[in-house]
C-alpha cells in the first residue's frame, strides 16, 4: 500500500481524521483508545481521509467509522468482512479498514472470517475483543472465558472460547497481530503495519467493556505482557506463531506472523491476462458473437 | 404431409447424448435463421441417470416450447417413465424407440394418445458397428431425424464441426461419418408418410438462454463486479461473470455463501461499481437481510433470482414462479425494492439493462425475477433484437451515476431530501464526498439517529422515488383486442404460452386479450386498471400454489370479485398454451 499519498502542502494530523460526532460508548470503554490509535495510525501514515473506507458491523465497537471523518459504512450485524471486501475489489485505491468485535466477527460472521483472510484481500480487520456481548447488555460471547458468568451463563460459561488470533493464522490470513487497547504506542505502531501490510492484515486489540465485564478487564496486561518485537520473534515462522498464539497466557503481543504472498487483486491481473487471450480489448459484439451457431 | 412447426423430443441415460443432440438440432436452426425453443431436463443425478431435451421448430416466430410432443426418440423406456408427464404426445406422433431396449409393449408408458406411429431403429447397433463408437448414437439418430422429418442436414453438419471444433480432425470427421451413417439408413428405409418439416431458410440466428441474455445485458449495461455462490438454475450468471467480466475490466469473486455475495456487491456499489449477484430463491432468503440495508443505505444494487420449486430445497430443477412474494416483501422493515420480470430470452437482456438504470438512478435494490424455465431454456433469436451495432435501441438505456460537482461537494449531505427522493451520491476517492453509509437509521449526512420525525421522513423520501418509478418505467405488453370478454393479467415467463393462447383464441375469433407489465413492483396501477376497466372479465394466469401475483394485485388495486378469476398452471412445469386455452374456454362459458 503507498504511504505517501498525503496533498503536497498540509499535513494531516490525527483530529483530522476525527468526525466530530460524540462516541455512545461508555467512559472508560477500551475503544476511545482503538479510535485514537486509528487516527494516529492513518496521520502517520498521511493516508488522506476521503481515501479511506472504514465497514462496521454491529456492536458498539461497530460504531467506530461514525467517528472518523473518512467514508465509512456501518452496516448490518456480521457483515463487515464482505461489504468490506467488496469495496476493496471494486475501488483498490481505497485504504480499507473492518472493524467490529469478537461477537460480530466470531460469531455471526465467523463464516466470512476464514474467507476474507484466505482470499487474502488488501485490507486491515480491527477485532476489538472484549469477551462480552456490550451492546445488548452483557450476554457471553465465542470469546467469554471458562466460567466467567455474564446474562446469558448464569451458572458460568463451559464452552471452549475461540482464539482469534490462532483462528486467522489457520485461515491463512498473511498479517496476523495482538495488541491493547490502553498501550497505544504499541497498538499504533501494530495498526500502522497492519495499514501497511499488502494482503488481509489481522489485528486482535484486546479493549476493556468497563461495564460489563469491569473496570480492570485488561488493565494489568499492559504491565505483564511482552512485545514480540523485543524478543527477536521471526514474524514469517508460521509454526512458531501458531505455538505462541495458542499459549493460554496470550501475554504475547505485537506482529505474530507475516506472510509477503500475492493479494487477490495481484492473482486478478493474472486472471484478466490470460481471459484477455492476447487480445487487448473486447467489445460487447465478442461476447455476442460467441452465441452465434 | 407438411408442418411448419415441429416438436421433438428426446430421451434417454446419462451418455446418450440426448442433450447435446437437443443443442445440435438448435444450433442447426439458428445457422438456417430459424426460431427454436430447447428445454432440457434431468433426473437428480449429476452424471448419468435419465436427461432428455425438446426442441421446438419453425420458420415462424414461436413464444413457447410447444404443448405436445409431434416425434419423440426413446432410447430406453425406463428413462422414459421418469419424463412421461413432462412430455404429453400430440396426436399421430411418430416415435423412434431403440430396438435393443426390451420393454415389452404392454410395458410402454404412453397413455392418452389416440394414435402414434413407432418404429424401431437399431440405434446402437449403427452406432457401435458401423459407425465405430457407442457414443456417436445421438449422432446417428440425427442423421435418420434428419432424412425422415426434413430437418436442416447442412446446419446439423456446421453445428457438429463446430461443437468438437477443439477436438482433433479425428475425431470431427468420425461424428460427420455417423451423421452420413443415419442418413443413409433413413434413406434405405425409405419411411415416405411422416411429416416434412417445412422452411427456407433465414439469415442466422443467436442462441440463448435467459440466464445467458441477463449475463450479457449486465454487461451491456456497464456491470463492473459480480460475486456469487453457485445455486441451479441460475449458476450459468456467475460462470459467465468468472469468463467474461475480466475482458471487460470488472471482477467476479465466488464467495462463501449468498449472504457474504449480496455483502460484497453492496461494497461494490458503495465504492462506486456496478454490481450484482444472481441466486435463487434459497440464496435470496440468505441474501434478505441485507436486501434491506441496500435500501436504507440506498445503494444501487441488481439482483437476480431464477425461480426453482420450493419451498426450502424442493425440486431444483423445476420451474415455478412461487418466489414473487419473497422478492417484494422479503425482509424485515418498509424495505423499498423494485421487481423487474423478463417474459422471454430477449427480453432477459432488455430487462438486465434496465434493471442497472433503474437501480443506478434511483439507489435501490433491483429484483430481476425470471425462473427455471426461462433461465435455461435456449432461444433462437435476431441480433439486432439486442442491440443494433453496438447502440441501444431506442427504449433501452444505459445509465451511469453522476459525481456532485465540486460547488455541492462543499457542503455535501448524502441523504439530502430532493423531490424524487434520490440525492446526490459519491464513493471512497472522491474528495469531500466522504459520508457514513448505515443501515441504522440516520441523519441527511448518515450519522445514527433513533428520532422518530426522521424515520417518518426518511420513509417517505425512499418511498417517493416509486411514483418516479412507476411513471418512468411501465413498459408492458398487451396483447388481442383493446376491449374483450377476457382479459388475461399474467408476468414473467408465462407471457409466451398466454400470448400463444390469445393468438389461437383471437384466430378462433374469440375475445380475448392480455397484459403483461414488466415492472411488477411498484406496478402502475393506472395500466391496469384501465385494462381491467376495457375487459369484461379478468383472468390472472400464474404458476404458484399460493396464488402470489393474484394476491399481489388484488391487494393493490381494487378489482371487483365477480369480475376476477384464476388460472394457477401447473407448478413444476413450464407453462401449456393447452391449459390456458381450456380455462379460457371455462371462463367464457360462464357468460352463455
Amino acid at each position: 500500500m503507498s504511504t505517501n499519498n498525503a496533498s503536497d502542502t498540509v499535513e494531516l494530523k490525527a483530529k483530522d481524521y476525527k468526525s466530530g460526532l460524540k462516541p455512545v460508548w461508555c467512559p472508560g470503554c477500551g475503544d476511545f483508545g482503538v479510535l485514537n490509535a486509528v487516527t494516529r495510525a492513518l496521520a502517520n501514515l498521511q493516508i488522506q481521509p476521503h481515501k479511506v473506507a472504514a465497514v462496521s458491523g454491529i456492536g458498539c465497537s461497530s460504531r467506530l467509522p461514525g467517528y472518523l471523518n473518512t467514508y465509512g459504512f456501518n452496516a448490518v450485524h456480521g457483515r463487515a468482512l464482505p461489504i468490506a471486501s467488496g469495496v476493496k475489489l471494486a475501488n483498490g485505491d481505497t485504504t480499507v479498514l473492518a472493524v467490529g468485535g469478537d461477537g460480530d466477527g466470531i460469531s455471526i460472521g465467523g463464516g466470512h472470517f476464514s474467507h476474507a483472510a484466505r482470499r487474502n484481500i488488501d485490507m486491515t480487520y480491527i477485532l476489538m475483543d472484549n469477551r462480552i456481548y456490550g451492546l445488548t447488555k452483557g450476554q457471553g460471547s465465542p470469546t467469554t472465558e471458562l466460567g466467567v458468568t455474564t446474562k446469558t451463563t448464569a451458572y458460568g460459561s463451559f464452552e471452549a472460547p475461540l482464539n482469534p488470533a490462532m483462528l486467522a493464522i489457520a485461515y491463512e490470513a498473511s498479517f496476523v497481530a495482538r495488541a491493547l487497547a490502553n498501550d497505544m504506542k504499541h497498538l499504533v505502531r501494530v495498526l500502522e503495519e497492519a495499514i501497511e501490510h499488502r494482503g488481509f492484515s489481522f489485528v486482535q486489540v484486546f479493549s476493556r467493556c468497563v461495564t460489563f465485564r469491569g473496570e480492570d478487564q485488561f488493565m494489568d496486561w499492559k504491565d505483564k505482557v511482552k512485545w514480540l518485537c523485543e524478543e527477536g520473534h521471526d514474524t514469517s515462522n508460521r509454526l512458531e506463531a501458531i505455538r505462541i498464539a495458542e499459549e493460554p497466557t496470550m501475554d504475547k503481543m505485537g506482529i505474530l506472523y507475516r506472510d509477503s504472498r500475492p493479494t487477490w487483486c495481484d492473482h486478478y491481473q493474472e486472471v484478466r491476462k490470460r481471459a484477455m487471450q492476447g487480445k487487448v480489448e473486447y467489445a460487447i459484439d465478442d461476447l455476442t458473437d460467441s452465441f452465434r451457431p | 404431409m407438411e408442418k411448419k412447426d415441429l416438436t421433438i423430443a428426446m430421451i434417454g441415460s446419462g451418455g446418450d447424448g440426448v442433450v447435446s443432440a437437443g443443442e445440435l438440432i438448435t444450433s442447426a436452426a439458428a445457422l438456417e435463421g430459424l426460431y427454436c425453443f430447447l428445454l432440457k431436463s434431468f433426473g437428480p443425478q449429476i452424471r448419468g441417470g435419465e436427461s432428455s431435451s425438446k426442441v421446438r421448430l419453425s420458420p415462424e416466430e414461436i413464444f413457447s416450447h410447444g404443448d405436445l410432443v409431434d416425434v419423440l426418440v426413446v432410447f430406453n423406456w425406463e428413462d422414459f417413465g421418469r419424463f412421461r408427464t413432462e412430455y404429453p404426445l400430440a396426436a399421430n406422433a411418430i416415435i423412434l424407440s431403440e430396438e435393443n431396449d426390451k420393454t415389452s409393449m404392454e410395458d410402454i408408458p404412453i397413455e392418452n394418445v389416440e394414435s402414434y406411429q413407432m418404429i424401431n431403429i437399431p440405434f446402437k447397433k449403427l452406432a457401435v458397428e458401423e459407425a465405430g463408437s457407442p457414443l456417436s448414437k445421438n449422432i446417428v439418430m440425427l442423421g435418420i431425424l434428419s432424412q425422415f422429418f426434413n430437418l436442416p442436414v447442412r446446419g446439423l453438419e456446421s453445428a457438429i464441426r463446430r461443437r468438437f471444433s477443439k477436438k482433433k480432425e479425428s475425431i470431427i470427421e468420425s461424428n460427420i461419418g455417423a451423421l452420413q451413417i443415419g442418413i443413409d439408413w433413413a434413406r434405405k428405409a425409405d419411411q415416405n408418410d411422416f411429416p416434412q418439416f417445412q422452411y427456407t431458410s433465414a439469415e442466422s440466428k443467436i442462441m440463448l438462454s435467459g440466464n445467458d441474455a441477463i449475463g450479457l445485458g449486465a454487461l451491456y449495461a456497464g456491470l463492473d463486479f459480480f460475486a456469487g455462490y453457485p445455486i441451479t438454475p441460475s449458476s450459468e450468471i456467475m460462470e459467465m461473470m468468472g469468463r467474461e467480466l475480466p475482458r471487460y475490466g470488472g471482477r467476479m469473486v465466488q464467495v462463501e455463501d449468498e449472504i457474504a455475495a449480496i455483502g460484497m456487491v453492496i461494497g461494490a456499489s458503495f465504492a462506486g461499481k456496478k454490481a450484482m449477484s444472481a441466486t435463487s430463491g434459497p440464496g435470496v432468503s440468505l441474501m434478505s437481510e441485507m436486501i434491506g440495508l441496500a435500501a436504507i443505505a440506498e445503494l444501487p444494487i441488481v439482483l437476480v433470482s431464477a425461480m426453482r420449486v420450493g419451498p426450502s430445497t424442493g425440486i431444483p430443477t423445476k420451474t415455478t414462479q412461487g418466489d414473487l412474494q419473497q422478492a417484494l416483501y422479503g425482509t424485515h422493515g418498509d424495505a423499498p425494492r423494485v421487481v423487474i420480470a423478463p417474459s422471454d430470452v430477449e427480453d432477459c437482456f432488455d430487462v438486465a439493462v434496465e434493471a442497472f438504470y433503474i437501480a443506478e438512478k434511483y439507489q435501490l435494490p433491483v429484483l430481476i425475477m425470471t425462473d427455471q424455465y426461462l433461465g435455461q431454456r435456449v432461444e433462437t433469436i435476431p441480433k439486432e433484437c439486442l442491440y443494433e451495432e453496438g447502440d441501444a435501441r431506442g427504449f433501452i438505456r444505459r445509465y451511469h451515476r453522476d459525481l456532485p460537482d465540486a460547488e455541492a461537494l462543499k457542503d455535501y449531505v448524502r441523504y439530502a431530501p430532493s423531490d424524487n427522493g434520490v440525492s446526490p451520491i459519491t464513493h471512497p476517492g472522491v474528495e469531500g464526498g466522504q459520508y457514513q453509509a448505515a443501515g441504522i437509521e440516520h441523519t441527511d449526512n448518515g450519522w445514527p439517529t433513533s428520532e422518530l420525525d426522521i424515520l417518518e421522513r426518511n420513509n417517505e423520501k425512499r418511498f417517493s422515488k416509486f411514483e418516479y418509478i412507476r411513471r418512468e418505467l411501465n413498459f408492458s405488453r398487451h396483447y388481442g383486442p383493446d376491449e374483450a370478454e377476457i382479459g388475461i393479467i399474467t408476468w414473467g415467463s408465462m407471457k409466451g404460452a398466454v400470448k400463444e393462447a390469445v393468438q389461437e383464441m383471437t384466430k378462433q375469433g374469440k375475445s380475448v386479450s392480455a397484459f403483461i407489465p414488466q415492472v411488477i413492483y411498484p406496478i402502475d396501477h393506472e395500466q391496469v386498471e384501465d385494462f381491467i376497466a376495457r375487459n369484461k372479465k379478468i383472468l390472472v394466469v400464474e404458476t404458484s400454489f399460493t396464488a402470489q401475483f393474484y394476491k399481489y394485485l388484488r391487494s393493490h388495486i381494487d378489482i371487483p370479485i365477480d369480475k376476477i378469476r384464476l388460472h394457477k398452471a401447473p407448478i413444476g412445469m413450464p407453462a401449456r398454451v393447452g391449459s390456458i386455452i381450456d380455462k379460457i374456454e371455462e371462463v367464457l362459458s360462464e357468460h352463455e
